[in-house]
């Protein structure tokens, strides 16, 4: 499951970070090292995140997402 | 009538050495700032007085120095957002007809793979070092700047704005909130929007200085730079205020308790929200106002006391509002009608006329007022969604989705959100015999449309509720 969920959620990043691609893509890139990641693209990541996975992120867990690797971190112990 | 280059100029003469705008490490005095302006201006001598010109830039020196470089040299500034669709650009420039868009090195190749035909180029491709410009005498009536909002098609329509708009509006402003030229101002908001531009304007025109954030993104930078700076005012849209509330509960007291002033605008503020901030500022103020692009700063509320939280306040000298309603009682929701010089004479190239009326301006806009006249919004007349300030039009994502293979319908409501003001949910009828997914819906969304119009929610429904000649009833999904 691990591997399938690391692969989902590298998806969403790239189509949300549409210059975000294998080769430059970094789990612990921090969100205000992202060109756009403001408001409404944290709220497209999340809707995705929960679409996906099929979870709810309330607002204060969705403050603590800012990276993909907290991403993935929410994900697997939500999941 | 004094333009916002002619307030900017005076105070070169008062302050040539004061720093004017703050970004990051860049410090610009108002004399620095004034040479580059010139600078800018006389490379565009080559145009004719009236010209338009694009700004696409991220908020940075270069977009100060390029807007008003732009109307130094009598020229009109056609500010594009950034975070808009190539498709939206393209309609912009299309219906602006712009001679030149201004960009920047991050920027540039975005603009120049749009299909639009005219000479593109970076602001410091404009700096040169000739000292001798074209001395242009503008007019009240002058167009000073051209904003694009969502028209009720969602087609975009030009807001175009005179001198004399902006220097009604920023008058109003420092009166109002009491601009000064000791102030030192954060502000994190675009400058594409009015809400942004009309802080720019207020601290030039007073001989303040400007600090000027990237954008709002990062709400430890807000902070820090009020305490680095010694800021006395900040403007932000409400969602920065609950963001700062929320990321940062125990510390945000430290950092905001000496501002005089919290501005912040229209959309919904949760009630316990500016109380939180009334309570942590020691003897400054929070605020907030209500205005169109086109209508600008037609309300101001300053919340010194208990009880009006949910108004957007009064209108200033010179502007009055009335509420349209059958009852012709204002106490009674109705219609907002503006009326006063923030207001624009007409749309660009006169498109939807039938808006504004004998002066008054019909916000679509539904509120009513309480009896010692203070305004309160209740809702919109039409689809228009308001997400954390940002306008749109809920036929303008429909027909975006619409398109999609498996989705026979949809429609798009703004639902309730204490954090945005609203968010958009979309009911999806599917097409028969498509089993589309919400991931696959929303991933279409995101690829197609800004991340403002991207739906929060989204639900299958089998049909749309219908009134008795088949048209769907949208307030009945609301």
């Amino acid at each position: 499951m691990s591997s399938n969920t690391n692969t989902e959620i590298k998806e969403i990043f790239f189509q949300i970070f549409p210059d975000s691609n294998e080769s430059n893509f970094d789990w612990k890139k921090k969100q205000n090292e992202y060109e756009n990641w403001d408001s409404f693209v944290q709220l497209n990541l999340i809707t995705m995140l929960e679409e996906k996975f099929d979870i709810s992120i309330s607002d204060d867990d969705s403050i603590n997402i800012q990276s993909a690797e907290d991403a993935l971190n929410f994900v697997m112990s939500n999941k | 009538m004094n333009t916002i280059i002619e307030d900017f100029k005076n105070n070169v003469k008062d302050y040539p050495e004061k720093p004017v705008l703050i970004f990051g490490d860049e410090i610009i005095s108002y004399k620095r700032l004034d040479e580059l302006i010139n600078s800018l201006s006389i490379s565009l001598s080559n145009l004719k007085k009236g010209s338009i010109i694009s700004i696409f830039l991220e908020n940075s020196v270069d977009y100060v120095v390029s807007y008003l470089g732009i109307l130094n040299a009598g020229m009109i500034a056609h500010l594009i957002p950034t975070n808009l669709s190539d498709e939206k650009i393209i309609q912009q420039l299309n219906n602006a007809n712009p001679d030149l868009i201004i960009s920047s090195n991050s920027l540039i190749d975005k603009i120049k793979n749009i299909r639009y035909d005219c000479k593109k180029v970076i602001t410091s491709e404009l700096i040169c070092n000739e000292s001798v410009m074209n001395d242009y005498e503008l007019a009240e009536n002058d167009i000073s700047y051209l904003i694009y909002t969502s028209g009720t098609t969602g087609e975009p329509k030009g807001v175009p704005i005179t001198h004399a708009n902006v220097n009604f509006t920023t008058r109003n402003i420092i009166n109002e909130l009491d601009y000064n030229s000791s102030d030192i101002n954060i502000l994190p908001l675009p400058l594409s929007h009015s809400f942004g531009l009309g802080c720019l304007h207020a601290s030039l025109s007073v001989g303040s200085t400007l600090v000027l954030l990237k954008n709002a993104g990062n709400t430890m930078n807000i902070l820090e730079s009020i305490k680095k700076n010694n800021a006395t005012t900040l403007a932000v849209v409400p969602l920065t205020l609950n963001k700062i509330l929320k990321e940062h509960e125990n510390i945000y007291s430290d950092y905001i308790g000496n501002l005089r002033l919290i501005m912040t605008n229209s959309t919904s503020i949760p009630v316990d929200t500016v109380k939180n901030y009334r309570t942590v500022l020691k003897n400054g103020k929070i605020a907030t106002y209500y205005g169109l692009t086109e209508a600008s700063r037609s309300t101001f509320m300053i919340f010194d006391q208990l009880g009006r939280e949910e108004s957007v306040g009064k209108p200033p000298h010179g502007i009055e509002i009335r509420i349209k309603s059958e009852s012709s009682n204002e106490l009674e929701s109705g219609e907002i009608l503006i009326k006063g010089k923030n207001v624009i004479n007409h749309y660009w190239k006169n498109e939807q006329e039938d808006k504004i009326i004998d002066g008054w301006i019909h916000t679509g806009d539904i509120g009513h007022k309480d009896a010692d006249g203070y305004l309160y919004l209740d809702g919109r007349l039409d689809g228009l969604i308001n997400i954390a300030g940002e306008k749109v039009m809920a036929e303008e994502i429909e027909k975006v989705v619409r398109v999609l293979t498996g989705v026979e319908d949809i429609v798009v409501v703004g639902m309730k959100n204490e954090m945005f003001g609203q968010i958009i949910k979309a009911f999806v009828k599917k097409s028969i015999n498509n089993e589309i997914t919400k991931s696959e819906i929303l991933s279409y969304c995101i690829k197609n449309l800004e991340s403002f119009k991207v739906p929060r929610e989204i639900e299958f429904i089998k049909d749309f509720p219908r009134n008795e000649f088949g048209k769907i009833q949208r307030f009945r999904l609301e």
